[in-house]
């Protein structure tokens, strides 16, 4: 998408605020959960995904970035020890998405295979306080007059609106009927086949609020109106080294007009995991000057991810 | 090193001096000439053997692993590829010489330090097979029904005495129907692709299942909390056994060892830090290994000349270098209701023993290399593994014990060394999915994978 999230922010009807929502980051900062035990089984998982994991010299990107994910999730789940909820949890792959909307008379659709879905049993609590909900209503969305709103959009004949997780994905009567976070990997091994990170946190957002909206209408029905109770959906997306955390609010489905209450998003962008990973040691004149291994590494991004991750159990 | 095999062979060509150098041999003087020893490029045995000498010793004091590795694999000839999972008839045994690997039904008798501590009296370590199986049958029984009575009321009681924690079956067994259910009658996925059958449902159903016992079990067992999951990891080995002739090229006629490599992509494996404990002491001999008279390409078994990898899913550098448990998942090829159409019902139970044997051979070698040993520094210690191999319903549980590396013709001779492989029928988890719910759930199988996942080192 040209514009990004600003463009994304305009679909959605959503209002950005800066940095991760103050429920994620008192997990962070909450010394019960002692986030810094991981830090020994972070630097593993970095430098198995990136250095060990392979017959060849380096292991290439298609490679390293799922491995690593799984790497993270499984440290994440190991957590289920001291958190027993955490077991309500189940991954799924493959995972079909469709949603429509109508924004400002312009019909909109969010449609396909989008990663990997974490979805739980119970449901994320909303994030923001209802001052912050009804404060959005000040807030004016951003256009890029003379560009369109919907400019890098395909534009395609939708016949048949379908419009939620219940029918297109998972039947009725799935115990894990919460969308909790969205995975997005970028792992394609050249350059122009991945998302720069600003069209990957559109990406994300646009998912996330498909995800939202398809769990809103399956809860509340397809009328338009403002959402007693908002649905959280999170979104981190990687492509092995950047991270970019997002959690998403949906505060109403009247979407047509651009007034009223909006959504409201959160998200911490380019996040590193580590600086470099050197997989063979780099020689100048006969003398190694850096041996191999990981550098740069930084706890606070495997913190986050963990924040996320523990966000709606503890 | 050369003086003394100049020592050595200047004794052999004088023993008829035996008598007066038989207590300790005197220095001979220093001498003006070197040694006189065997030509190292000739066309002669001496000489073939004089260059083996060479290369042992060059393994021998290699610096680190990997260049022993190297060394070890640096020459490329043509050699038989196995693979675990195969179609060929009698497999198995065929293998079980290949491996010098001793098959034998049903699990060890293990020190069952998983959840059958009933309380009182039953002595929880070192039982018998029925022994243990009677250990095990009232914890079972215990078990509360499914989903149906009480649990707490029917299970504290009788547990009250009980000093660990049992494990609760109710719970284990609906994170397994879950993960089952939501892989076959949740996601509305597409129409699987031809022939991908076990790529669609029964594939990413072992992930989840496996993923989520791990990380619910890991309490249990501080070794899984250590552990490092590979998804469609790649183990391979290499290794010489036997001997024969050069049929046809310029080299004909020579005698030369049988190459083997296997190259194997279970479906999932846990790698651990610590090993995992011996099953029975290194010197054991619990059966016989089948000698096969046919050369192994009538198996049928086929040669290809390409790189030599010894590898266990990771690098040398990786501080998980030991094996817990590797899944396999039966490939479409070899599904049962092929052998049942093809009237080869037997065959079916050979597939599981081949991939469980294979497999964990090549990956329970490939460790003990990644340790420093190899068929000339054979192993001081017994490295184990164990595998699961499932076509998605029905399982088959494995469990190796690597007792010897020593399989080349020289090494061989004075080995009494056998590896062992203990392994199950395939058995079923569930009768039948269908309407959301799970029919003829076996819990049996079940625990049987809990007691797999929760095997540790007796200090942990």
């Amino acid at each position: 998408m040209f514009q990004g999230v600003r463009q994304a922010q305009w679909l959605t009807k959503t209002k950005l605020v800066e940095g991760l929502p103050p429920p994620v980051l008192s997990i962070i900062d909450n010394p019960a959960h002692r986030l810094e035990d991981h830090e020994e089984g972070v630097k593993r998982a970095v430098s198995h995904a990136r250095l060990w994991d392979t017959t060849e010299v380096a292991p290439r990107r298609e490679h390293y970035c799922p491995v690593l994910f799984e790497d993270l999730i499984h440290l994440c789940r190991l957590m289920s020890v001291k958190y027993p909820s955490l077991t309500k949890r189940m991954l799924a792959r493959n995972y079909k998405i469709s949603a429509t909307w109508e924004r400002e008379s312009i019909l909109l659709q969010v449609r396909g295979l989008n990663g990997i879905l974490m979805n739980s049993m119970a449901p994320i609590p909303p994030v923001a306080s209802k001052e912050e909900i009804l404060a959005t209503e000040e807030h004016v969305l951003e256009t890029f007059y003379p560009i369109s709103p919907t400019i890098d959009l395909q534009e395609v004949n939708v016949y048949k609106e379908l419009n939620d997780t219940g029918k297109s994905s998972f039947r009725d009567g799935y115990p894990y009927s919460h969308p909790h976070t969205l995975f997005f990997l970028e792992s394609a091994n050249i350059r122009p086949n991945r998302f720069r990170p600003e069209q990957l946190r559109a990406k994300m957002m646009m998912f996330a609020f498909g995800n939202a909206l398809a769990k809103a209408k399956v809860l509340y029905g397809n009328d338009p109106k403002v959402l007693e109770q908002p649905i959280v959906v999170q979104s981190v997306g990687t492509d092995g080294q950047l991270f970019q955390f997002m959690v998403f609010q949906l505060n109403t489905t009247d979407l047509v007009s651009s007034d009223g209450i909006k959504n409201l998003v959160w998200i911490d962008s380019d996040q590193n995991l580590y600086e470099r990973a050197q997989c063979i040691p780099e020689v100048k004149k006969r003398v190694v000057t850096k041996p191999a291994g990981i550098y740069g590494f930084q706890p606070d991004t495997f913190k986050k991810f963990l924040a996320l991750y523990l966000h709606g159990t503890v | 090193m050369a003086a003394s095999r100049g020592r050595r062979l200047l004794w052999h060509g004088r023993c008829w001096f035996s008598q007066t150098e038989s207590g300790v041999p005197p220095q001979p003087p220093d001498s003006l000439y070197p040694p006189i020893v065997a030509s190292a490029t000739a066309k002669s045995k001496a000489a073939k053997r004089r260059r083996l000498e060479h290369f042992n010793q060059r393994v021998h004091a290699a610096a680190s692993i990997e260049e022993k590795l190297r060394l070890y694999g640096q020459l490329q000839r043509p050699k038989y590829m196995l693979y675990p999972q195969t179609f060929a008839l009698n497999a198995d045994r065929w293998y079980r010489s290949f491996t010098k690997t001793v098959f034998v039904p049903g699990l060890p008798p293990r020190a069952a330090a998983v959840a059958a501590k009933a309380p009182g009296a039953v002595a929880p370590e070192a039982a018998e097979t029925p022994a243990g199986a009677a250990g095990m049958a009232p914890e079972a029984a215990k078990a509360p029904e499914p989903g149906t009575a009480a649990p707490e009321a029917a299970k504290s009681p009788e547990l009250a005495a009980a000093a660990t924690p049992y494990l609760d079956m109710g719970e284990l067994r609906s994170l397994a129907c879950d993960a089952l259910l939501q892989e076959s009658f949740y996601q509305n996925k597409k129409r699987p692709f031809l022939y991908r059958d076990q790529d669609h449902t029964p594939g990413p159903f072992l992930t989840q299942l496996v993923s989520t016992l791990a990380a619910f079990l890991c309490g249990r067992n501080p070794l899984l909390a250590a552990s490092s999951l590979d998804l469609k990891p790649e183990v391979n080995y290499y290794w010489h056994h036997g001997e024969e002739v050069v049929v046809h090229g310029h080299r004909k006629g020579r005698v030369d060892p049988v190459r083997f490599q296997i190259d194997d992509n279970p479906h999932l494996q846990i790698r651990v830090p610590k090993q995992l404990p011996e099953i029975v002491p290194l010197e054991s001999d619990l059966g016989d290994v089948p000698v096969i008279d046919h050369k192994p390409s009538k198996l049928p078994l086929f040669k290809k000349q390409y790189e030599n990898k010894v590898y266990i899913g990771s690098k040398v550098a990786d501080p998980c270098c030991y094996g817990h448990t590797q899944f396999h998942l039966i490939p479409d090829k070899l599904k049962r209701e092929r052998f049942v159409k093809a009237n080869l019902e037997d065959q079916i139970e050979v597939v599981y023993r081949a991939n469980g044997i294979a497999s964990l051979f090549a990956w329970t070698a490939a460790q003990a290399m990644y340790q420093g040993f190899w068929n000339e520094a054979d192993v001081t210690r017994p490295f184990v593994s164990q595998a699961v191999v499932t076509d998605g319903k029905y399982f088959a549980f494995f469990c190796y014990q690597l007792n010897t590396l020593a399989l080349t013709v020289e090494t061989i001779q004075n080995n009494p060394r056998k590896n062992i492989c203990w392994g199950t029928d395939s058995k079923p988890l569930y009768d039948v999915v269908e309407d959301g719910s799970v029919k003829g759930f076996n819990d049996e199988v079940l625990l049987q994978l809990v007691r797999f996942l929760l095997n540790r080192p007796k200090e942990l």
